[in-house]
Order: structure tokens, then sequence, then C-alpha cells
């Protein structure tokens, strides 16, 4: 097996196992039976070889999402929902892993082991936000638009924590709860909501600022 | 977006709602009054419209659970002003679609698989709503099919949020919860049914096969390796919606045939099986030629020969008559309490003979034409009666069997369908049972 593979490996693993990282990279190396030079060629740090390990889930859904055959009929609301669903399916296997890393973050946090997670769930919303830009899904909006993807990062980490807290069988509220927020965030994005809402900001702004000072 | 507060706040949000709801039915009382105190006058029936609107409105912000209490809160006419019933009737229509990957998520959670890998074809939009779910159509080796997909978290949520709007909505409609809590329990456990697809499942294969007999009616037939908790798969009728036939500009004869039909169809299912398809809605049937199609079994009613003799003793002609008679027969359904002044129990039993005369008019000649809009009118008018009757409100006490609920509103739907029918047919008293 490939060093690379091995490491992710063991590393999930001890995760799942003892709930907690291991204490620092020569124990993980000891118990791998691996030299600690093979281990820093493949990865910087611990941090970063949970990063991989995140991203690559993230990575290989998206992968097998635009792989299928209906993709390309679909709308940008349908590829993120189908991504969404698609992620909650396959949660179940990450689940434990998911409890020991995601319950204690705060919702906002960005730390590095999910370096790579963002970044991939970021370029495939990006992709999604284009596709949806150029059927006229979602309206231009200029420098605006820019920050969608991180828009919807913060959403889907919302989704994240909305599962890790479900308690209903299957996970059915987590699907209502995706489909609903995701119905309101596309009808909010897909009219003009945000430029009025914009537009009554840069009005009330410099009024509220001069009764200030 | 503050979506993490809003999940936090859920039930808290929701009571908002209500609540706000409450205050905007209390604006519309001052506005109303002030008017009155300017004008000299008012219309109360403008208020009830507007006080309608508001509670509607709340409720269908609050789809799932409230949605289901709506419809239930206006099952039973007699407990709810007309104006309330028909802003509530709508809530039957208005549930959002659910999305496609929406639908495939919730088959690859039943089955495994993607709709489009068990099916030969399968639509993306749904063909029509259900009252919990949505219908997509299918086919496989050239047969098509009605594929029924429950909104996901229904089941769950609906419980706990009929405990969240129980109160508040009986306080907005003026009802106090003891006098109906059994009502409530008969209600919250038909709609908890409601969303269990593999019972609907089961009472739809047990009730159309007990029923395949009945002439120029027909069933679909049900699919069990493509149902489950949360889909149910049966053949997909061709026909014509019942209200665009009942609109349209279908003859006499035929128009009496379909509703021979449907009159028989409830005979037989609520006298002889003594188990009933309790939700006569337009929505639930289609025609085909001369022949009706059963869609729905969603909500299904059983009653024990006990409750079925002494509901259906009410029938006698000479109860109208015979006060003695009457009075025993109200007694043994607990409409009358033993608790109840002498001046009450006069009241009542006049207003059940009132009741009497109307709703058993059908049975009376063996024949009775629904032709006559002037029938419904009057059971609407005797509803809103009742609610207004000041007397009847005041009495305490839990009166009567849950069990009338759902047989109630089987015949109030029954009737409705065949007065939008027009249709004249035969309507003998129920089998095994004569009065002399």
């Amino acid at each position: 097996m490939e060093n690379r593979t091995r490491i992710l490996e063991a590393y999930t693993n001890h995760l799942r196992e003892h709930g907690t990282t291991p204490p620092t990279v020569h124990a993980f190396c000891k118990s791998l039976n691996m030299a600690e030079r093979d281990f820093f060629q493949e990865f910087a740090s611990l941090e970063s070889v949970e990063s991989a390990m995140w991203g690559g889930w993230i990575s290989s859904l998206t992968t097998r999402l635009e792989a299928g055959s209906e993709w390309p009929e679909f709308s940008a609301r349908h590829r993120y929902l189908t991504f969404l669903f698609a992620f909650t399916e396959s949660s179940l296997d990450w689940r434990s892993l998911m409890l020991a890393r995601f319950s204690h973050l705060p919702p906002m946090a960005s730390p590095p082991f999910l370096k790579a997670f963002e970044e991939h769930f970021k370029i495939f919303a990006s992709e999604i936000v284009n596709h949806g830009l150029s059927t006229g899904e979602i309206a231009q909006r200029g420098p605006l638009q820019a920050l969608y993807p991180a828009v919807l990062y913060i959403h889907f980490r919302a989704v994240v924590s909305f599962l890790l807290r479900d308690e209903s069988q299957r996970f059915e509220r987590t699907d209502a709860f995706i489909e609903k927020t995701v119905a309101f965030a596309f009808d909010v994005i897909r009219t003009q909501a945000i430029d009025s809402a914009f537009d009554l900001a840069r009005f009330l702004a410099p009024s509220a600022w001069g009764k200030m000072s | 977006m503050s979506t993490q507060e809003s999940i936090r706040s859920h039930k808290l949000d929701r009571m908002a709602a209500l609540a706000g709801a409450g205050a905007r039915v209390g604006m519309n009382y001052l506005k109303h009054y002030g008017r009155q105190a300017l004008s000299g006058r008012a219309d109360p029936d403008a208020l009830q419209e507007r006080n309608a609107s508001e509670v509607f409105r709340t409720f269908s912000e609050l789809k799932g659970g409230p949605l289901k209490l709506a419809q239930m809160l206006s099952i039973d006419q007699s407990l709810l002003p007309p104006a309330y019933a028909r802003q509530f009737a709508r809530a039957q229509y208005s549930a959002p679609p659910l999305s496609y990957p929406l639908v495939v998520r919730t088959f690859r959670r039943e089955f495994g698989k993607d709709p489009r890998d068990i099916f030969d074809t399968f639509e993306p939009g749904a063909a029509h709503a259900a009252s919990i779910g949505q219908v997509h159509r299918a086919t496989l080796g050239g047969r098509a099919f009605a594929v029924k997909v429950q909104y996901p978290g229904v089941a769950e949520s609906l419980r706990s949020d009929l405990g969240v709007v129980k109160p508040i909505a009986l306080q907005i409609l003026g009802l106090r919860e003891r006098d109906v809590a059994a009502y409530f329990r008969e209600v919250e456990a038909r709609l908890l049914e409601e969303t269990d697809y593999e019972r609907e499942l089961q009472s739809a294969m047990e009730l159309s096969a007990a029923c395949a007999h009945l002439p120029k009616i027909r069933f679909p037939e049900y699919h069990r390796e493509f149902s489950s908790r949360r889909v149910i798969t049966m053949d997909w009728m061709d026909g014509e919606p019942f209200d665009v036939f009942a609109d349209g500009a279908a003859p006499q004869a035929l128009r009496d045939s379909i509703g021979q039909t449907l009159w028989d169809f409830y005979a037989h299912q609520i006298h002889t099986l003594r188990r009933f398809h309790a939700d006569p809605h337009p929505g639930n049937f289609l025609i085909n030629g001369d022949t009706l199609c059963v869609l729905d079994f969603g909500c299904t009613k059983t009653i024990d020969p006990d409750f079925h003799s002494k509901q259906f003793a009410f029938l006698d002609p000479s109860l109208e008559t015979n006060p003695t008679r009457l009075t025993a027969a109200m007694e043994s359904m607990d409409i009358l309490l033993p608790s109840d002044s002498p001046s009450q129990r006069a009241h009542l039993v006049e207003l059940c003979k009132k009741s009497l005369e109307l709703l058993a008019l059908p049975f009376r000649a063996g024949h009775f034409d629904f032709g006559d809009p002037a029938f419904m009118k009057a059971i609407y008018d005797l509803g809103e009666e009742n609610r207004k009757n000041d007397t009847l409100r005041g009495m305490r006490g839990q009166r009567g069997s849950a069990d009338t609920i759902y047989l109630n509103r089987t015949f109030f739907g029954l009737y409705s369908l065949l007065t939008r029918l027009r249709a004249h047919i035969k309507t003998p008293l129920p089998v095994g049972l004569s009065f002399n």
C-alpha cells in the first residue's frame, strides 16, 4: 500500500477509536511502523493529514455527482440540493468522525484541519454559481456575486450542525431542513431582494451616521 | 444568513408567529368595534372573513403539522364558523412541491436506489399534490404507475407541532380544551396514521379487495415491492378529475349513475365492513366513462358494531315524534349527561331533533335528489346556528363519541360530493336496519 493511503487510513482509524487526534507525528509513525521522513514526504503535519481526509470526502462526492448522467440537465438549485442529499447519505459512514471533530466547533470557525474541506466545497460551489449565472437562475450582481461561494459554505456548515444534532429517524428532519433552506436561499439570490436591501442600506447609512456624529 | 439562529429558536419562533396571529385577530376585533361605534353598524361576516384569513395565513406559514391541524379543525363544521372552514379548506392545496433531488434522496433512503434505477421512466416534476406528499408518474415495462412520495419529516414533526399549536388554536377559536380533548385525541390519532404509508398500503389493499365486487367502481392495483414507509406505488389511473366532471356538461343519467356508485360504495363500507375511507374529497376520485376510480386511502376509520347500532338507531323516523325514544337514544350516546338541568335537556333534545330532521332527510323516502342546493345550505346554516347558540356553547362536559367526528366528516363529504354531482339517487336504509 502507498504510504499516503496508509497514513490516511491509520489516522482515520485512530480518530474513530480514540475520538482524539494522535498526540505527535513521532507516536503516530511508531504505531504505523513508518519512518518519520516517509511521513513528512507526504504530509507537512498531522493537521494536513486530517485536512486531506475531510477534503478527500468532499472531492470524491463531487466527482461522483458530476459524472452522473442526469447532472448536465440539473439547474444550479438542483445541483446544490443533490450534493447536500448525497452528503447526508454518505455521512452515515462519517458520523462518528464528525461527532468527534465538528460537535464542539463554533459554526463559523475555520480550523486548519478543515482547510481542504472548505476549499473543495468552495470550488464546487463556484461552479454551481457560474452555472446558475449562465442560465440566469442567479441574478448577475457584479463584485457581490464573488461572495456567493462563501455564503453557501456558511449554509453548508449550518447543514452539518443541524445533521449532527438531528435525532429524527433516518435524519429526515435534516432532509426537510436542506430542502427548505435551499429553496429560501435560491429565492433570495434569484430576485432583486439583495439589491434592494443594499440600496436601502446605502440610503439609510449616511443619514444615520449624520445623526450620530 | 441567520440559519443557526433560526434552528435554535425553532419552537419559539412558531409560538411567536401564532401569538402574532392572535394579536392580529384582536386588532381586527378592535377595528370592527371601532367602526361599529362610528357608524352604528358593522358587518360581522366581514370581520369573520378577515380573522379567518389571518389565522389561515399564520397556519400556512407553518407548513407541516399546523397545516394538518388547520384541516382537522375544518373537519367538524359545527365547531368551526364557515369562514374559517373555507379558508382552512384551501390548506389542502397549498403545500410546496418537493424538489426532484429530495425525491431521489427519499428513494435512496427507502430503497437504496435512484427512482430511475427502479423504473424505466420517472417524471421529475410532480403530477399532482397529495395531502402530505406528491405524486409522480413512472413507467416500467409499458405499465404506468403513480408513485406517491411523502414530505420528509412530516411524521416526525407532527406530534410536537400539534402540541405547540393546539392551545393557541383553541384560544383563537374560543374552544375549551377539556370539552374537546377526546376529539383532539381522535383527530391526532388519525393524522398520525395518515403519515404511516405502510399502514395506508395495507388499508388500501384490504378495502379495495373488500369493495372490488361493487359495480362501476375501480381501484388501482397497489405495488408492495415499490412501496415503503414514505413511498406508495399504485397503478396510474386515467380519468377526469371529479370536480371537472361535476362542473362540466355530463348528462343527468351519468351523474345519477356516478352518484349511485358513490353512495353504494360508502354504504357498503360503513354498514357492512364498518371500516371506511373517511376522506370523501373531490381530489380522491376520478371519473372514467361510467366508472368511478378511487385513488387514496390515507384516512380510514373503523367503528365497532355497538357504536354503529347506537349511531344509526338515530335514523328511526319515530324519534322525531317520540321524545322518550329520542332522549333514550341521546343518553346512549352521552349527548345528554345526567348532570344536565331540565332546561338544558329540553334545549339539547330540541336541537337534536332539528339536526335529525335535516341530516336523516336523504334516508326518508328511499331516494333523494341532491340537485337541490338548499339541502347543503340548510346543513351549513344549522352548523352556523349551533355555533352562535350561546346556551349550547355554555354547556360543559364532553359530549358524544369521538367516533362521530370522522363519521360526520364522511357523511358531510359524501353529501357535498353528491350535491356537486346534482345526482338523484336511491338511498335505502342501511342493510339489516328496519324501523316500525
